[in-house]
């Protein structure tokens, strides 16, 4: 059992189809007599739709029809409201909501909205058609910096929301912060652009949608991280019940937030599936993929430190704008507002803070969580001002941090944002990560740079985020009298690992083998809720549901073997799969017990066949705080602006490790999506709203010579109690961590240029060019 | 040779719909043979199907996935002759006569590549999505370079996206499996 | 991607009647740009004649002092060559350093010099070779060949069959991709043949072109030093949002420089 126990790097499950071609994601799902949808979209970023002529491409081969914005109002469908979990300005008014249908109906206000829907035989067909839908557009003036949407004289993009501000928001103690600056030594500030990027998971979103006209009934294949949520809303859309949704995602091909989202494209399949009695599939092109999935971060704050002459923090003040696109999508105006908020000042002891900030609308695409939602806004924040403050006022970055560090006696706390930090020892981690880092052999290394006319830069980013997503979650164990147990969750895995992860939690907790334990996730049939994926919640919710519906089943399990052994239950000692009578040391194994649950005549009274089956859900109280200390050494080509990353160190505070295989993938994974923002990842749009970055060749995503050698650890003597594994969420720590490690190691190398700031992505041109600016 | 009668600066920026109408052809379908994972295979073809089309929808190999539109991704490599190429750059006519390996072919008699066992053994992997592609590359590289190192496996692979794994495990993996395949 | 019908001829002669047969034909040689460009809907050729078994395009040979590839080899096949290496190291290595290896299994010197993209490798070699390009009616120098954006001096239904390259005695080539797509964002190729030197720069402008200050210096010192205090003006340079024309042409003195360096 222990192979398969916690703590052990088993390897994964389902890798045994993913590396054989055997995975089915969406494009693989087909189903019988399936026509095909292609959705046209606005080529502007805001127009009127004056009129849509469908007629000449109804008549090409293979069309069964089209679907206008005009058709779909005509249907009566509700909008799509936004599921915020901050939905109230400070007056405690709600947020400004523009109205959400799945078309562009007579206006459209992003470039890849959807205007129109053609449903043919072939994709290739309904393309084709698509071209000869003649829309009619009267283009209006767009508005695309998200600063610039909060002036006066700038045009609306909703014609009844003034300002184009969707809400305005606080947390912490403004009082208590302006007096600490006003007392402080020093003050330093400073302007950041959190770029906007785009997950850009490998897969294509895409879903194939059918409708059964005998039972009245839908079923939803769909590239998801999140199947009840979005059942829900497809169905509050459409006006149908949910429970005639049956909602399910095949394997899904990366998500980061993104795949959470709720999308226009499958309602609209769900109602083409039954308007033309046919099962309905559409896929996007990577093309459309950026022009339509929702867009991360996009975020511009002017943040201040205050600190004393001995360089101590007395105060953190953050004033954020927020682009949100066009619309309040799924969650987008949680991030630049509670998301942002909950994590300021990272690590640092700092007695006041006060974090505001305003949400504004654009002609672009919306913004939704993407991994992080707003954590690694906080701590770019927060280490950037850090770095700053050490390079204006003179002290050492690394002794800046290290002591301003909350002291490890002073946890448990809450930060004046409200956070509560039950575990961790930041000191500690800090020093071993800086011990990893080879300080001995630095200068050595900055003189060979130099040398070979390079700068050599370093820099650490502790960091403190929190992680938990949707608090409840749903775990289900089922057992045949063959010995297979199925587990069913509500969590999600894109990619994580979970059908390997959650299985070892159960056979490590129930001693049952391993490979006989089948997974199933992301069905609205197989289980009554779930969270899906979102907030690295997956193992600390997820995770805790499956111990404890593991648990809940062996004390069912406990009263069974009493019953066997002839014993009482309270005598019953369990371990290593095996049920001992600790008066009479009779023992029973658990697979003994559960072939015994399927005998009548062998059961208690009380107890029927299959009563073991037990299902169970968890639901969490407070989110918990991963932490940790990247560092990163990164060299820089004076002449070109080039930047790479040489050296890439970890130590990270999960908790306890299930699978440390899978908590390095994660770790991994996100340094290099921070990487990629850090250096070349951003969303362009022109002065007109045309999308500049609209494919690969244009959107630059960290490829496999990008990507420094990691070297990665744990600290796992600081548990939570926040939950039964004492776990805390890996899957985002990385995209906190990375792109201040990266961007300070930068202006570190380029200290000596003068360079004192420039915003992410740091291109080889930024950094030229501030090479050059600063020799003026 | 290649007179191009359209221009196509646009082809590197978010594309309108051109404003010309579609072109109805006449369908006559190309006849194609193919070997296919050993597989001696006759296809009727579009002319316009790109060879990871034919792969997927008419032969049903789906392990071969498509995750771009501009030749970036690689999660479309297959084998044409033994090197690797983009099937989604490919049109199926092109590959009239070749013979083809996707990774529904590495497996022989059951037996995972080597290449297929190191991805698993180093977690090489996450979503799978682009894990055939990145197989069928590494396979080659390792075919092709019998001394591979880190570097030369970074180079390798610059043809291929991963968005989950920062690439780390894959380099572990494609060393692993080199020296597997080696002996 | 629109319709067409395919041809594959075995003849140059076959090639050129299907051309001129086609309505709006469209010869395809590796594919690598020619297929994402019909993928995006952004060419609708009537008839694709595709060029791949005319043995006559292909293959490396070298006689004497000049080194001919034929249009229809790959890169893949030009940075394996042993004749390539031994001949000019740096053309072998910009073969190498083309797209990504299942592009260079595919994709075409011809293919890519009559594309002519801004931002291709092998213009600059050419240009920076003083190379000849071989049709089915002439024979063109590289100076003349390229003409502009996506421009050549190729007329419709005209073939290159081949390039003939004269063996420098020196070159180097330094290539500065742009992040995204890995195209150059500039790079810098120089050779040395006799007296003369050759600079030429690829990424910077719509179209391939040479340095003359740099070349005359060059003549006179072939070193990095040399290039000292010379720099090319950002106007009519490339603008776009992975370099301004005056970053670009920064990169053209730095790249230039290293070229000099990496010259062999």
């Amino acid at each position: 059992m222990e192979k398969y126990g916690i703590g052990q790097p088993v390897r994964r499950k389902e890798d045994a189809r993913f590396i054989t071609g055997a995975g089915t994601y969406i494009d693989d799902v087909a189903a019988e007599n399936m026509a095909h949808a292609f959705v046209l979209r606005s080529p502007f970023a805001h127009a009127k739709i004056l009129n849509i002529d469908t007629s000449e491409a109804e008549n090409m081969p293979g069309v069964l029809g089209i679907i206008t914005g005009q058709d779909w109002a005509a249907e009566g469908f509700a909008t799509m409201p936004t599921k915020a979990a901050i939905s109230k300005k400070i007056d405690g008014s709600p947020l400004n909501q523009p109205p959400r249908h799945c078309f562009a109906i007579d206006r459209a206000r992003y470039i890849g909205e959807p205007v129109a829907v053609v449903i043919a035989e072939t994709r290739e067909q309904a393309q084709d058609a698509a071209e000869l839908v003649e829309v009619d557009y009267e283009d209006l003036p767009a508005v695309i910096d998200a600063r610039k949407a909060l002036a006066e004289d700038t045009p609306r993009i909703w014609d009844n929301i003034e300002g184009n501000v969707c809400l305005d928001f606080e947390l912490g103690d403004k009082d208590a912060t302006e007096k600490a600056f006003a007392n402080a030594d020093h003050v330093v500030s400073l302007e950041l652009v959190n770029n906007r990027v785009t997950a850009a998971p490998i897969e294509p979103r895409g879903a194939v949608a059918e409708y059964d006209a005998t039972t009245d009934s839908y079923k939803l294949q769909n590239a998801t991280q999140n199947v009840h949520a979005n059942r829900t809303t497809f169905a509050d859309v459409l006006k149908i019940d949910a429970e005639s949704l049956h909602h399910l995602a095949p394997d899904v091909g990366g998500g980061f937030g993104a795949k959470n989202s709720s999308y226009p494209e499958p309602p609209i399949l769900l109602y083409a599936a039954k308007k033309f009695g046919r099962p309905m599939k559409w896929v996007n092109d990577r093309n459309e993929g950026f022009q339509s999935d929702t867009h991360g971060r996009a975020q511009f704050s002017k943040v201040e430190l205050a600190l004393d002459k001995d360089g101590k923090f007395l105060g953190l003040r953050t004033r954020t704008v927020g682009d949100l696109g066009a619309y309040c999508w799924t969650n987008g105006p949680f991030t630049p507002t509670g998301g942002s908020a909950r994590t300021q000042g990272g690590p640092y002891n700092i007695p006041a803070m006060y974090y505001s900030a305003v949400a504004a609308f654009t002609n672009t695409m919306p913004t939704d969580p993407y991994r992080g939602a707003g954590r690694p806004e906080a701590s770019y924040q927060i280490e950037r001002i850090v770095q700053h403050a050490a390079d204006t006022l003179g002290f050492d970055p690394v002794e800046l941090r290290r002591k301003n560090l909350m002291p490890t006696a002073s946890l448990p706390r809450k930060t004046p944002m409200g956070l509560d930090v039950d575990s961790g020892d930041f000191p500690e981690v800090f020093d071993r990560t800086m011990k990893m880092t080879d300080r001995e052999g630095y200068a050595e290394r900055v003189a060979n740079s130099k040398k070979n006319g390079m700068r050599r830069g370093f820099s650490i980013a502790p960091y403190l985020e929190c992680s938990g997503g949707m608090p409840k979650e749903f775990a289900g164990i089922s057992f045949t009298k063959d010995g297979t147990v199925t587990l069913r969750v509500g969590s999600h895995s894109t990619g994580m690992g979970h059908e390997t992860s959650k299985p070892q939690i159960l056979a490590h907790t129930l001693g049952v083998d391993f490979d006989r334990i089948d997974f199933i996730q992301a069905d609205t049939k197989a289980t009554p809720i779930g969270g899906g994926h979102g907030g690295s919640r997956s193992l600390e919710v997820g995770g805790a549901a499956v111990l404890k519906a593991a648990n809940e089943m062996l004390d069912k399990a406990k009263v069974l073997a009493a019953h066997l052994l002839n014993s009482n239950a309270d005598d019953m000692d369990f371990a290593d799969g095996v049920f001992t009578d600790i008066k009479t040391e009779q023992t029973i194994a658990i697979d003994d017990v559960i072939a015994a649950s399927f005998e009548q005549g062998r059961l208690p009274e009380g107890m029927e066949p299959g009563c073991l089956d037990t299902e169970s859900i968890f639901e969490r109280e407070i989110i918990s705080c991963p932490n940790g200390a990247h560092a990163a050494e990164v060299e820089v080509d004076p002449e070109t602006g080039a930047v790479r990353v040489e050296h890439y160190w970890v130590i990270d505070d999960f908790g306890p490790i299930v699978n440390p295989m899978l908590a390095d993938g994660q770790v991994m994974g996100g340094v290099a999506q921070g990487l990629g923002q850090a250096l070349m990842e951003e969303i362009v749009y022109d002065d007109d709203g045309q999308l500049v970055t609209g494919s690969f060749m244009d959107y630059a995503l960290p490829r496999a010579d990008s990507i420094p050698k990691m070297e990665l650890g744990y600290y796992e003597d600081a548990p939570t109690a926040k939950n039964p594994l004492g776990v805390k969420g890996a899957g985002e720590a990385g995209c906190c961590a990375s792109p201040p490690a990266i961007v300070n190691a930068v202006l570190d190398a380029l200290k000596e240029d003068g360079v004192a700031h420039i915003d992410m992505p740091l291109t080889p041109e930024k950094v030229w060019r501030a090479i050059s600016e600063a020799k003026k | 040779m290649i007179v191009l009668k359209e221009r196509f600066v646009m082809y590197f920026r978010c594309t309108f719909p051109p404003a010309t109408p579609a072109l109805e052809f006449a369908a006559v379908m190309p006849v194609i043979s193919l070997t296919v994972n050993g597989n001696p295979v006759t296809v009727d073809v579009e002319a316009r199907a790109l060879l990871s089309r034919v792969l997927r929808d008419q032969l049903d190999l789906t392990g071969t996935h498509v995750g771009c539109d501009t030749s970036q991704c690689g999660a479309c490599v297959v084998h044409v002759d033994g090197k690797p190429v983009k099937s989604c750059t490919m049109l199926a006519v092109q590959a009239d006569g070749e013979n083809i390996t996707t990774i529904e072919g590495l497996a022989k008699d059951g037996k995972l590549h080597p290449m297929q066992e190191a991805f698993r053994e180093n977690h090489g992997l996450q979503c799978g999505f682009c894990t055939p592609g990145m197989i069928m590359t590494a396979v080659a590289l390792a075919d092709e370079n019998p001394e591979l190192d880190e570097m030369s496996v970074r180079k390798g692979l610059e043809g291929n996206l991963c968005r989950c794994t920062g690439y780390q495990n894959i380099i572990h993996a494609v060393l692993d499996g080199a020296k597997a395949m080696r002996s | 991607m629109y319709d067409f019908t395919y041809h594959r001829p075995e003849t140059l002669a076959d090639a050129e009647k299907m051309f001129a047969d086609a309505d709006d034909g469209q010869y395809i040689a590796g594919g690598q740009t020619m297929v994402p460009v019909m993928k995006q809907r952004l060419a609708m050729p009537s008839d694709i004649i595709d060029l791949e078994r005319i043995s006559d395009l292909k293959g490396i040979s070298r006689d004497g002092n000049v080194l001919s590839i034929g249009a229809m080899t790959t890169h893949a096949e030009v940075a394996g060559s042993g004749d390539v290496a031994k001949a000019i190291p740096a053309l072998a290595r910009l073969a190498d350093d083309i797209g990504d290896p299942a592009v260079r299994n595919r994709g075409t010197l011809g293919g890519s010099i009559a594309n002519n993209d801004p931002a291709a490798d092998y213009p600059a070699a050419l240009v920076g070779l003083g190379a000849t390009i071989h049709t089915t009616s002439r024979e063109i120098p590289a100076d003349d060949f390229f003409t502009g954006l996506f421009e050549t001096a190729l007329e419709e239904g005209e073939v290159i069959v081949k390039v003939s390259i004269p063996v420098p005695d020196k070159a180097g080539y330094v290539k500065f991709p742009q992040p995204a797509s890995r195209f150059a964002l500039v790079g810098v190729f120089v050779a040395q043949i006799g007296d003369s030197v050759r600079v030429a720069a690829t990424g910077a402008g719509p179209c391939v072109f040479r340095v003359e200050a740099m070349e005359k210096a060059l003549e006179k010192d072939f070193s990095a030093s040399a290039l000292k205090g010379i720099s090319v003006p950002g106007e009519g340079l490339n603008n776009d949002i992975h370099a301004s024309a005056d970053y670009r042409a920064s990169l053209i003195s730095t790249l230039a420089r290293r070229a000099v360096a990496a010259a062999e």
